[in-house]
């Protein structure tokens, strides 16, 4: 017989779980890290073992220092210490402290956990730690309203904010987690949640001290056991927002339903895998992307920012087709048409040709995916496994190699000049896709009320942002990128309406890629001939 | 009768290998014989289906009804005028070095965008229709470029990137159609023009409002309605005379062609008067737009493609008007605008090779010194202005008296006004060219000698399509009335 656990355990079990996990999260990613980098790493428990010398390290104070900043370490780890009572760390049903607070208040906690640090920064007086709680301050004004947007779309589908009964209702219509305005919300918190955890593009996370550091700056001046209770608290910090980015957002599924010991134990094992899994992520992203130089780090959390407004708009205008259903197919379609938009949001952030080019060949890939997963789920004929290897075959590996190649020979110059602003393009992108969602709205193109119908109007913004990115980029290899991301939109527009796809649709689609690079490609030999090199804005002797 | 709509698309095809494989001679030769061969052949395929009889071929992958006929009428015209004409304006190039591989290459690219354009009005679903207006694209961005001048490459990547974007907008057009087609037609048919004749009715109004609006905007690109016209003057400017007359009379129509047939579905799914108001609103805009810019314009090429802008802004309110007298106009217009429009383009290039430069302000003279061209351009602008004898006045005439039958007052209105704003643009810059004394100095010291005509293969050209132009003022053929009023009725409503 397996023994039950009353619910105070549980409750102590949740605050003691993620406070003792949460340094095994921070190790984990600093080993893969190091082993991705081809380097030895740090060992996996090596943030324990911080933490338990520095406990026995003698305090050192800065002069000017005070109470403030000898309480500072120890308010702040209390404040990431409550957090996880009320959030649905293990279980599904609320425990007695759950209900203390709403989401809001969780975040009112993880704010004052954080100020606490940044006044305490100030009383040590030293202008280094200062710096560090100044650009936190100051980048971390951009975060808040994203949180809040992000807070109402979640309030607005759920009805509530109590972050247990989010999880639950999400649970049981599971439909609501592939809407297009719940994955851009999960796309913003995600961003939220690089920029709150000091990782790249924002911040370059431990080893030495840079100048350039935002969070670990701030605790320069502290040292022993206050250092410490900052360390762990970070990592404890780390590991909720993982948690609720999980188990409030993205998969509130592998909890437990009652409070058996052998249910609460398989959800500790869920938990650490959940975290694992995000904290791979991280990994990809810290090993695939430089840090942004530190006044480009705005342009990041407006990213974040400007994500979630788009979310409240495809919220508030969500075509309503009655009750929709689940389907593979619908998920997929509506999920890719997601993916493809905000890929293009990140090749008109990109100032680097190689990563505009790579995140193309990404977009080109999740297209393909999409085409055999139809394929799979049985909504087409096999005809779109053929789409699906052709896509990999030409979008996803020869054009952008063939582009690669042209570029390499031509000897061009891979910064991407830009017209306007990221911010300003950006916030016109999301505009155009706001506006596309709102006009295709009422479109009823007859048939049954799937949720692909959803993916139509997002693939039909993301046409429009090809647009922005082809007019903001005097460049002609943007250009020819900003039309083969279009030639991706309708391509997910058309499996997304049209999954009976017949062969001749593939073909139409296929034919316009190849006859499109064809002419692009011996464009851009011949501008690069006519003048080495391939800038358009030196275009402009037609004009009226 | 099928096996003249395998001759026609055959006989570019033959010329374009020739070109390829043979010297440029015999790549003259193979393009005239081509050209006025095509015209031939569409002449008489319009008019064993003058009396509504559609001519099939090929199991149905080509197809060729009233409507289509009176585009690839118009389409052989051009291709047939810019075939004769080209060996004349080649002609003077010969000097040049590498001129064997230059007439080669621009012999088969002009061959091969006569094909796409002839493939366009016979295809029989918008399938082959979209495909054949995207190698359309590509073929003449193609031709534009083949001078290598900067400008020319500028404007070739303006409208490959612009075309291509529309073109995927179109794509999407199609889609959309086909999408709410699964419906009543199944999981995967051949989206036939004739299928959705048929099934109209089943079909979901959003949907076709959507896609009518989406092929307007998509295929509106090559058409060049304002706002995304602006590939259109660059284009016509840079390219070479002959293909500037096949760009702005057969190329803009045929992406017109493609637009009527989404019309159609409209129009059979019950949409006709939402599908009448876009048209509207998109030839307003164009027209007030293109009669505007045609006032400043100091280079004769680029007034003559605002004035292509303005004509489709005709042509697109003579069907957005609805009454069957403007639906015939508006069709007639485009045979009678693709005439006097192909006429201006080659004189135009007549008198760049006799002046050897594009602004106005240095033509001067015209009458006295290129005695055929000067006349027949001013001819052909008067055409283009909507005077009396010329071909241009009727077709306007009917869509203006078709706007008052119906009565669109505000439309009517407009186009007047801008028609005659227009009017005094053209006229005024043309009349400079043409009517002013030659200014001697400005001459003299060329190299090449005074101005003068360069070719008489070039003034042939020109003197058939002034045939057709006056002809068609002077008498409208029973046959071709038969054959456009047919073509109508195919977008007037089977319950009306």
């Amino acid at each position: 017989v397996v023994p039950t656990l009353p619910d105070w355990a549980i409750q102590v079990l949740q605050v003691v779980s993620v406070l003792t996990l949460a340094p095994l999260i921070g190790g984990l990613i600093a080993r893969a890290e190091a082993r991705i980098q081809q380097r030895q790493g740090p060992r996996v428990l090596q943030p324990y073992y911080d933490i338990f010398k520095l406990l026995h390290k003698e305090t050192v104070l800065p002069d000017p220092a005070g109470p403030v900043f000898r309480a500072a370490p120890y308010v702040s780890f209390a404040g990431y210490a409550t957090v996880p009572m009320l959030i649905p760390v293990l279980t599904s049903f609320g425990l007695p402290l759950g209900y203390m607070g709403d989401i809001l208040g969780g975040g009112l906690i993880l704010g004052m956990a954080s100020f606490v640090v940044s006044i305490a920064a100030i009383d040590s007086g030293s202008p280094y730690a200062q710096l560090g709680s100044s650009r936190l301050r100051s980048f971390g004004a951009l975060n808040e309203p994203t949180v809040i947007f992000v807070i109402f779309v979640v309030a607005l589908t759920t009805h509530t904010d109590l972050p247990y009964v989010l999880g639950a209702t999400l649970r049981s219509s599971a439909v609501e987690v592939v809407r297009p305005s719940h994955l851009l919300i999960v796309a913003a918190f995600f961003m939220l949640l690089l920029t709150e955890t000091g990782r790249i593009p924002v911040e370059s996370h431990g080893g030495t001290l840079e100048f350039g550091q935002i969070e670990e700056g701030r605790v320069a001046e502290h040292s022993g056991p206050g250092l410490a209770f900052l360390r762990w608290g970070s990592t404890v910090k780390q590991l909720v927002l993982y948690v609720i980015f999980a188990n409030v957002l993205v998969v509130p599924w592998g909890l437990a339903a009652d409070g058996r010991l052998d249910h609460v134990l398989e959800a500790i094992a869920l938990l650490l895998a959940k975290a694992v899994a995000i904290g791979a992520l991280v990994v990809v992203i810290e090993c695939s992307f430089a840090k942004l130089r530190l006044y480009k780090v705005p342009e990041f959390t407006v990213a974040s920012f400007m994500l979630a407004v788009l979310a409240v708009v495809m919220f508030l205008f969500a075509p309503s087709f009655g009750a929709v259903r689940l389907s593979v197919f619908g998920a997929a379609a509506t999920i890719t048409a997601v993916v493809v938009l905000l890929l293009e949001l990140g090749m008109l952030r990109s100032q680097d040709v190689w990563e505009q080019l790579r995140l193309y060949s990404l977009g080109s890939t999740v297209v393909a995916a999409l085409a055999f997963a139809t394929a799979a789920s049985g909504h087409g004929g096999s005809s779109l496994y053929v789409l699906g290897a052709v896509t990999i075959g030409l979008k996803a590996l020869l054009f952008p190699i063939g582009i690669r190649f042209v570029l390499r020979n031509l000897e061009a110059d891979p910064r991407v000049p830009s017209s306007i602003g990221v911010p300003s393009s950006i916030l016109i992108a999301v505009a155009l896709s706001a506006f596309a969602f709102v006009v295709l709205r009422p479109v009823h193109i007859g048939g049954e009320a799937a949720l692909p119908l959803e993916a139509l109007p997002v693939a039909v913004g993301g046409v429009l942002v090809a647009f922005v990115l082809m007019v903001v980029r005097p460049y002609a290899p943007s250009q020819l990128l900003g039309f083969l991301a279009l030639e991706n939109a309708v391509s997910v527009a058309s499996l997304a309406i049209a999954a009976g796809l017949p062969i001749i649709l593939a073909l139409l689609l296929l034919f316009d890629v190849l006859v499109g690079v064809l002419v692009f490609v011996v464009l851009v030999q011949y501008l690069a001939v006519a003048r080495t090199a391939v800038r358009t804005d030196v275009l402009d002797r037609l004009t009226g | 009768m099928s096996w003249a709509l395998f001759a026609i698309l055959g006989l570019p095809l033959i010329a374009v290998t020739v070109s390829v494989a043979d010297g440029w001679r015999a790549a003259q030769v193979a393009t005239v014989v081509a050209g006025l061969g095509s015209l031939g052949l569409s002449i008489a395929v319009a008019l064993s289906v003058e009396h509504g009889r559609g001519l099939h071929a090929a199991g149905g992958w080509l197809r060729l009804d009233p409507l289509g006929a009176v585009f690839l009428v118009t389409t052989g015209l051009l291709y047939a005028a810019a075939a004769v004409f080209s060996v004349g304006y080649l002609h003077l190039d010969e000097p040049k070095p590498d001129f064997s591989r230059f007439a080669r290459r621009y012999f088969a690219l002009l061959n091969l965008f006569g094909w796409t354009m002839l493939l366009v009005p016979l295809a029989s679903d918008f399938g082959i229709l979209w495909v054949a207006i995207e190698l359309t694209t590509i073929v003449s961005a193609l031709l534009v470029a083949i001078d290598r001048t900067d400008a020319a490459l500028e404007a070739s990547w303006k409208y490959v990137l612009i075309a291509s974007c529309g073109l995927g907008i179109a794509l999407l057009a199609i889609i959309v159609l086909y999408a709410t087609g699964t419906h009543a037609l199944g999981d995967s048919y051949i989206p036939r023009f004739a299928r959705f004749a048929a099934h109209g009715a089943m079909l979901s109004r959003d949907a076709v409002r959507l896609s009518f609006v989406l092929a307007v905007v998509g295929f509106g690109t090559k058409v060049g309605f304002v706002p995304t016209h602006t590939w259109l003057p660059d284009a016509h400017s840079e390219a070479p005379a002959p293909v500037s007359a096949m760009l702005s009379g057969a190329l803009l129509s045929s992406a017109f062609y493609a637009i009527l047939r989404f019309f159609q579905v409209a129009v059979v799914a019950g949409q006709r008067s939402f599908a009448e108001h876009v048209l509207i609103v998109f030839g307003v805009i164009s027209l007030a737009a293109a009669s505007l810019f045609v006032l400043r314009q100091r280079n004769y090429k680029r007034l003559l493609a605002y004035s292509s802008i303005e004509h489709m802004g005709v042509i697109a309110l003579g069907v957005g008007f609805g009454a069957p007298l403007a639906v015939a106009g508006a069709l007639l217009h485009v045979i009678t605008h693709a005439s006097a429009k192909g006429l201006a383009f080659l004189g135009a290039g007549s008198l760049l090779r006799g002046y050897d430069s594009k602004e106005v302000d240095d033509v001067t003279g015209a009458a006295t010194a290129m005695p055929w061209t000067g006349p027949m351009f001013l001819a052909a602008a008067l055409a283009l202005c909507g005077l009396p004898l010329s071909g241009v006045f009727r077709s306007e005439f009917q869509i203006v008296a078709g706007g008052f039958a119906r009565p669109q007052y505000v439309g009517v209105a407009l186009l007047l006004v801008f028609v005659n704003l227009a009017f005094f643009g053209v006229l005024w810059h043309a009349g400079r060219m043409v009517l002013t004394p030659a200014a001697a100095a400005a001459t003299s010291s060329r190299s090449d000698g005074a101005p003068g005509e360069r070719s008489a293969w070039m003034i042939a050209a020109m003197l058939g399509c002034l045939f057709v132009v006056i002809a068609l003022g002077l008498h409208l053929p029973t046959a071709l009335s038969t054959l456009i009023s047919h073509a109508s009725h195919l977008l007037s409503s089977p319950a009306r």
